[in-house]
């Protein structure tokens, strides 16, 4: 019994120094095979062994959180990007810790996979997303980031690395023109207590996301421009005193509706000083803004009463609550578009092309491999 | 018995004032601070409202107030269910997760029929009390493994619902991406469900609509009181709390009363899904995320203790509005997001560290 434990223990040790050795050699040199019996592989084998079968390769995708309804949405059209394209993909999930994905990231790296797809988790500074780089450079992995935007010194930093997303500030000047397009159309309408200004409140997803910064930030500043070029009144935040001139609700539907529930209570729909209009960062919370909007009998379904509500993401639900006439307008996120993207770049690699061949006709940034999938808006 | 001391023993206020009025006067300043430490949440309740009023006298009006009731109402079914783990000197980490699921499952379920993208096309409504039912089984099941693994295996409870915890996201995930979902946010809920759950029978034009969903978590509370104090389960489940050998030695199922407290907190658990899949409207895999800590806070706040057999049912109302009534204070205050955390913080460890000062006192 004693001689089996000692035997088993020495041969986990054996196990434990093999592996230490085999990715001690991974990072080391340029690229080595430690899923292979043999530790010890040279940078040339390597490189006749990425020939042969062109359309053979697996992919490994990072999401940052398989909770994000969008993102979901990308994932699914993904697989069948993927499945059309005959590559084979598995799909990891950090579930919003960088930690995490990092980690998942190496082991994949460790197992030399083909090419990386990663949809980084920390997006407010580029320490995360150059570990990633580097961590791929010295592998000679081909990375793809998408949708969360990394900045351009990470992508230039490795002539193997793109990024496939949207333009993170477009969002919000779309969302502009949007409110712009919908309160111009009868100002007054709109301007309930007739001050010649539109009270708004503003839900922000994650605090130091600079999507959500983007779209907070330019939303109101481009209906602003708007507004005053056709010398109408602007928008103002719904509490004077407020420093933030949003709620932070880290995009869920139910933070929005208990914050918009209490400043209903401040600023009641039938006082003076009533909420003229909703802006959200994601439909998720503009939906949550409504629920709490109906209890007060404004934005029900086929109701009366109404204050125009808008979003972004196109989701389903947002779809359908703005057939209803609940909500007024959204921005639409092209999933599909983004997936097709991704994919087409992982066939650029199937196929022994470079990364960024084929994309002509795609919205390409000047100096740097990004990509940008564009938006649109949403009205019904 | 004469006239005068029935009348006394039948007025506890002027029995109050007699005996505060025989003290000296440094037992009067005892008497004080025993006063204060003794009602402390009450008083950092009052102190809030005050400070909100005197800024905004509007906060005082009807509806302010209801909004509070409201936002606990719909936090306080996870709290008192969350409640009896904490008095076992436990803790509950899978209860925000299974609220996410059962909202996501009474969501999918109950989609009205002519909802354009119903996750299962074709399939018909179910009806509510089944859904119902459902949810419930659903979160006795997660809690009956929880009181499963901690009682026959004597594991702490932080351990084994961090696990199920970790399952049951899994088996959300899985489920979003049932039928034709992949992922989105459930939505489109039936008419009659979402009335049973944010109808208002008082009439429209008081303006100051109560959800029935408040009345549900008022009448909970009644139950869950009446199991806590006046049944047999609830008195063992103080015992094992306090001291589970001496419990054991009185002839205590200590594993069975261990076992039924995470059920119980489990159907809880499976009401609030119920209920905020209804109240939010949109949910998706990330719903209920977190949701356990703020009712572990509120439970905290409101003086059920991690030391084990200490807690009432009272405590837990008053823990769940304070923490509620701190989110709407700050946001009628328009305090910004990053000293919104911070005062919170702050709010919440002296409320607790004051209120613990009478259970020092009394040990």
């Amino acid at each position: 019994m004693t001689n089996l434990k000692r035997i088993l223990v020495a041969l986990l040790a054996l196990t434990m120094i093999f592996v230490l050795a085999a990715c001690d050699n991974n990072s080391g040199t340029s690229s080595a095979d430690p899923s292979s019996t043999d530790p010890v592989s040279d940078t040339s084998e390597d490189v006749s062994s990425e020939d042969p079968a062109p359309t053979d390769i697996t992919v490994n995708v990072f999401i940052y959180d398989f909770a994000d309804p969008y993102i979901a949405s990308v994932r699914d059209a993904m697989k069948a990007n993927f499945e059309s394209a005959s590559i084979t993909a598995d799909f990891f999930d950090a579930a919003g810790d960088q930690a995490l994905q990092t980690e998942q990231i190496q082991t994949s790296i460790s197992q030399d996979v083909d090419l990386l797809v990663v949809n980084i988790v920390t997006t407010a500074s580029d320490d995360a997303a150059m570990t990633v780089v580097d961590a791929a450079k010295a592998a000679d992995i081909p990375l793809i980031f998408f949708n969360r935007e990394v900045s351009d010194a990470v992508v230039n930093s490795y002539e193997k690395c793109a990024f496939v997303g949207t333009d993170a500030d477009e969002a919000g000047y779309l969302q502009g023109e949007l409110i712009y397009d919908i309160i111009s159309a009868d100002f007054d309408k709109y301007d309930l207590d007739g001050n010649g200004k539109i009270r708004y409140i503003m839900f922000k997803g994650e605090l130091g996301n600079a999507e959500a910064d983007g779209r907070t930030q330019y939303s109101v500043e481009e209906a602003n421009r708007l507004f005053t070029e056709n010398s109408l009144g602007t928008l103002e935040y719904y509490e004077p005193a407020a420093t933030d001139l949003f709620r932070p609700c880290n995009w869920k539907a139910a933070d929005a509706q208990n914050d918009m529930q209490a400043a209903l209570g401040t600023n009641p729909m039938d006082s003076p000083n009533a909420i003229e209009l909703v802006i959200a960062n994601n439909d998720d919370m503009a939906l949550g803004a409504i629920e709490a909007l109906s209890a007060a009998g404004y934005n029900t379904e086929g109701g009366d009463k109404s204050i125009p509500v808008v979003g972004v993401d196109a989701t389903v639900p947002a779809q359908e609550s703005i057939a209803k006439g609940r909500m007024t307008g959204t921005i639409k996120q092209d999933a599909e578009g983004m997936a097709s993207g991704i994919v087409s770049l992982c066939s650029n690699i199937a196929s022994g092309a470079d990364l960024m061949a084929n994309t002509e006709n795609m919205n390409v940034d000047s100096g740097v491999a990004k990509i940008r999938i564009p938006y649109a808006k949403y009205t019904g | 018995m004469s006239a005068k001391e029935s009348a006394r023993r039948g007025n506890p206020l002027t029995n109050w004032m007699d005996n505060y009025k025989n003290l000296e006067g440094r037992d009067k300043a005892r008497w004080w601070g025993n006063f204060f430490i003794n009602n402390a949440l009450y008083i950092v309740l009052i102190i809030l409202i005050v400070i909100v009023t005197v800024q905004k006298p509007e906060f005082l009006r009807l509806r302010p107030m209801l909004d509070i009731l409201q936002r606990s109402a719909s936090g306080l079914v996870m709290a008192l269910g969350i409640a009896g783990c904490i008095v076992l000197t436990g803790t509950d980490l899978s209860a925000g997760r299974v609220l996410g699921l059962t909202a996501c499952v009474s969501a999918s379920l109950l989609q009205s029929n002519d909802y354009g993208s119903k996750m299962f096309p074709g399939m018909p409504k179910w009806p509510t009390v089944f859904v119902f039912l459902l949810v419930i089984a659903i979160g006795a099941l997660v809690g009956l493994v929880n009181g499963f693994f901690v009682s026959k295996f004597s594991l702490h409870p932080f351990i084994v619902s961090l696990a199920t915890q970790l399952m049951v996201y899994g088996t959300i995930l899985i489920y979003v991406n049932q039928g034709t979902n992949a992922g989105k946010p459930i939505s489109g809920i039936d008419k009659g469900y979402s009335e049973f759950i944010k109808g208002s029978v008082i009439p429209e034009s008081w303006k100051t609509p109560i959800p029935h969903f408040v009345w549900y978590a008022i009448i909970l509370t009644v139950i869950m009181w009446f199991i806590w104090n006046k049944t047999t389960f609830g008195k063992n489940m103080y015992a094992v709390g306090s001291n589970p050998e001496a419990a054991n030695v009185s002839g205590v199922n200590v594993a069975l009363t261990i076992t039924l407290v995470f059920v119980l907190a489990g159907i809880m658990y499976g009401v609030s899904g119920f209920i905020e899949a209804a109240r939010i409207g949109s949910n998706s895999a990330s719903t209920g995320l977190n949701a356990e800590l703020d009712a572990i806070a509120a439970c905290v706040i409101g003086g059920v203790s991690f030391t084990g057999g200490v807690g009432r049912i009272s405590g837990v109302v008053v823990g769940v509005i304070l923490l509620n009534m701190i989110s709407v204070a700050l946001q009628w205050l328009a305090v910004s997001a990053d000293w919104t955390y911070i005062i919170k913080g702050v709010i919440i460890l002296a409320a607790v560290s004051i209120d613990m000062q009478k259970y020092l006192v009394k040990k």
